[in-house]
């Protein structure tokens, strides 16, 4: 398995050890619906994914998910309070227009949110930008900016400079290496590459 | 749904119900139910005939059977030739067939002319055996779930034991969303494209002005007409009308524009046709008097206003609550009779009520028929729907 697989499969594993079985799942930006075809096999849960692309929801049809095409903010809103179980939100919410709507919406008709990102703090990151002056380009950053879609820069301090801002309790949470796969146990703002969250209200 | 069929070009000009993935010549076959069958609204008739088409074989367990139920003006004959020399094939034939996304060789398709229809199913234009005469507007009210009805009692006599799926776009989603209702244990998988929980406004409105057309032609006669005649005005303006809401400003400036007939007259101060889209209609308009009877045309477009899922059920999530099978809505982002808005709805309430919904909304700009389109995209979908993938593995050796 390639390095990247890899880091594309690690987070799936975290999060799956935090899904209860047979609980009722939605993912926000599911794509192809790797992740929840993995929590349905494993977890045997009731999964619901969103995302906005047609050629996407059809990947999910075809896996036998249940996928629905359109804007997780309006999808959100649609539903009562503790609808789901869990929401996960993984590698989506630095994409987000308004994270801060999404990710409160998401606790209201969660008992759980799940968010997984990719830590702009890292310690190559911070180093690319003081040698190069450069957007990151790494296996990870895979395009220039003007062939990528905006996104915010979030670091493991700001995502946790923002949960203590609304009040959201950090429930447990997850610091990988710069592998993706070895846990962080210190300084993860300067030393983890990617950052899980458990959050609840 | 307009008339416009998908043919694909044929090759060589080899005889095109021969063509690859055709289902090739078909013919129609009559079920006959001769028990009484009482109506939602109470009326009986002392039973009925449904004209149907089926393609491909049913298996030894009687369960790869999908339905397809038709819209307000389609009927039965949804893919195939009744003849070599046909001009069209079935409404749905880029759809359906072996190899297709509703592929033939996997699935024994079943599809009905509805319940007050009047491409052969009993309906106002059939006549009533106690007078001899037409039934005209004495025939019982049919609803949508009385259509449905008329075909589970069709695909029992048939012995389907399940049904692999049921697909309708427009009416024909209609009567696929009541069938997972009603026949919770029945039907595994419903596809419902193009279509609403209920009619809006604007819908009713359309409808209402094609009915006072048919009933204000005094050829109408109260739906007392001779076979072949009748209000053929009124229904072919009723035709024009609802045509024009079945496709799209976009898809209407690329098809006509303001391109003018040839051979209308240089002067242009008079009522005579001049731009090709009148041609159109007005052709639209004739061909369809030719086809449909105007009393069904009143009957259907009545069970269309009437189907309300919140009300008849309290709400859409308790309308929803006995479905077993899987969904998939599909709405077109320039279906503007049935917007996507009201498809979407239609899946958020299955979600809501934990049913397992998904949607699917595909860019198209040709409006509400969009859903008969060619469209591999919308192919890989359905097919994807019917046909699962095997399970896929999950490998986590590094």
């Amino acid at each position: 398995m390639s390095q990247l697989v890899a880091k594309r499969t690690v987070d799936m594993q975290i999060i799956g050890d935090w899904v209860e079985p047979n609980s009722r799942v939605l993912d926000l930006g599911c794509g192809e619906g790797a992740l929840l075809d993995y929590l349905v096999q494993s977890k045997q849960v009731s999964a619901v994914g969103v995302d906005l692309d047609f050629t996407r929801i059809t990947a999910c049809v075809r896996r036998g998910l249940t996928a629905y095409q359109g804007d997780m903010t309006a999808f959100l809103r649609s539903f009562p309070d503790k609808h789901f179980d869990r929401v996960i939100c993984s590698r989506t919410a630095h994409e987000l227009d308004d994270p801060a709507a999404v990710i409160l919406e998401a606790l209201r008709v969660g008992r759980a949110l799940t968010v997984g990102f990719v830590n702009h703090g890292f310690w190559k990151n911070r180093l690319n930008m003081l040698l190069h002056g450069q957007k990151i380009r790494n296996e990870v950053y895979k395009t220039e900016w003007f062939q990528s879609r905006p996104a915010n820069p979030v670091s493991v301090a700001d995502f946790e400079r923002f949960c203590a801002a609304k009040q959201i309790r950090i429930a447990r949470r997850a610091h990988l290496a710069g592998n993706w796969r070895t846990p962080c146990r210190s300084f993860p703002n300067l030393l983890a590459g990617f950052a899980l969250y458990d959050l609840a209200r | 749904m307009t008339d416009d069929v998908a043919v694909a070009a044929p090759p060589d000009s080899a005889p095109r119900h021969l063509a690859p993935g055709d289902v090739g010549l078909v013919a129609p076959r009559d079920f006959v139910y001769t028990q009484p069958f009482a109506f939602k609204s109470g009326q009986t008739l002392p039973g009925f005939t449904l004209r149907y088409e089926t393609y491909g074989q049913l298996n030894a367990t009687r369960d790869n059977a999908v339905l397809i139920c038709h819209a307000l003006s389609g009927d039965h004959h949804c893919a195939g030739w009744h003849s070599p020399a046909d001009k069209k094939p079935g409404w749905w034939n880029n759809l359906i067939g072996p190899g297709k996304a509703v592929d033939t060789r996997r699935f024994f398709v079943v599809c009905a002319n509805v319940l007050g229809g009047c491409q052969g199913s009993t309906g106002p234009s059939s006549l009533d055996p106690e007078t001899g005469r037409p039934y005209g507007v004495t025939f019982p009210f049919a609803t949508i779930r009385d259509m449905v009805r008329a075909q589970k009692l069709l695909l029992d006599h048939l012995g389907v034991s399940q049904l692999h799926c049921v697909i309708g776009g427009s009416m024909g989603g209609m009567q696929a969303l009541l069938f997972g209702i009603k026949y919770p244990q029945f039907v595994r998988r419903v596809l419902a494209m193009a279509t609403t929980a209920r009619e809006s406004a604007q819908a009713i409105a359309f409808n209402e002005v094609g009915r006072q057309a048919i009933m204000q032609d005094p050829a109408w006669n109260a739906g007392d007409y001779p076979k072949d005649g009748g209000p053929r005005v009124g229904l072919a303006i009723a035709r024009m009308m609802a045509h024009i809401t079945y496709v799209s400003d976009a898809s209407m400036d690329r098809k006509f524009g303001r391109r003018k007939k040839e051979t209308a007259s240089s002067a242009a101060y008079n009522f005579d046709i001049q731009f090709e889209v009148e041609s159109y209609l007005r052709h639209q308009g004739q061909s369809f008097i030719n086809r449909f009877d105007a009393n069904s045309y009143l009957y259907i477009t009545r069970a269309l206003d009437q189907f309300d899922l919140a009300q008849t059920y309290g709400s859409l999530e308790a309308a929803f609550a006995p479905v077993e099978a899987e969904t998939l809505v599909v709405g077109f982002t320039s279906d503007w009779l049935f917007p996507p808005e009201q498809n979407r709805d239609l899946a958020l309430a299955m979600l809501r009520a934990g049913k397992r919904a998904s949607y699917a909304e595909l860019a198209t700009d040709l409006g509400h028929d969009s859903f008969l389109l060619e469209s591999e995209e919308l192919y890989a979908l359905v097919r994807g729907f019917l046909e699962r993938d095997q399970p896929y593995t999950f490998d986590f050796a590094i």
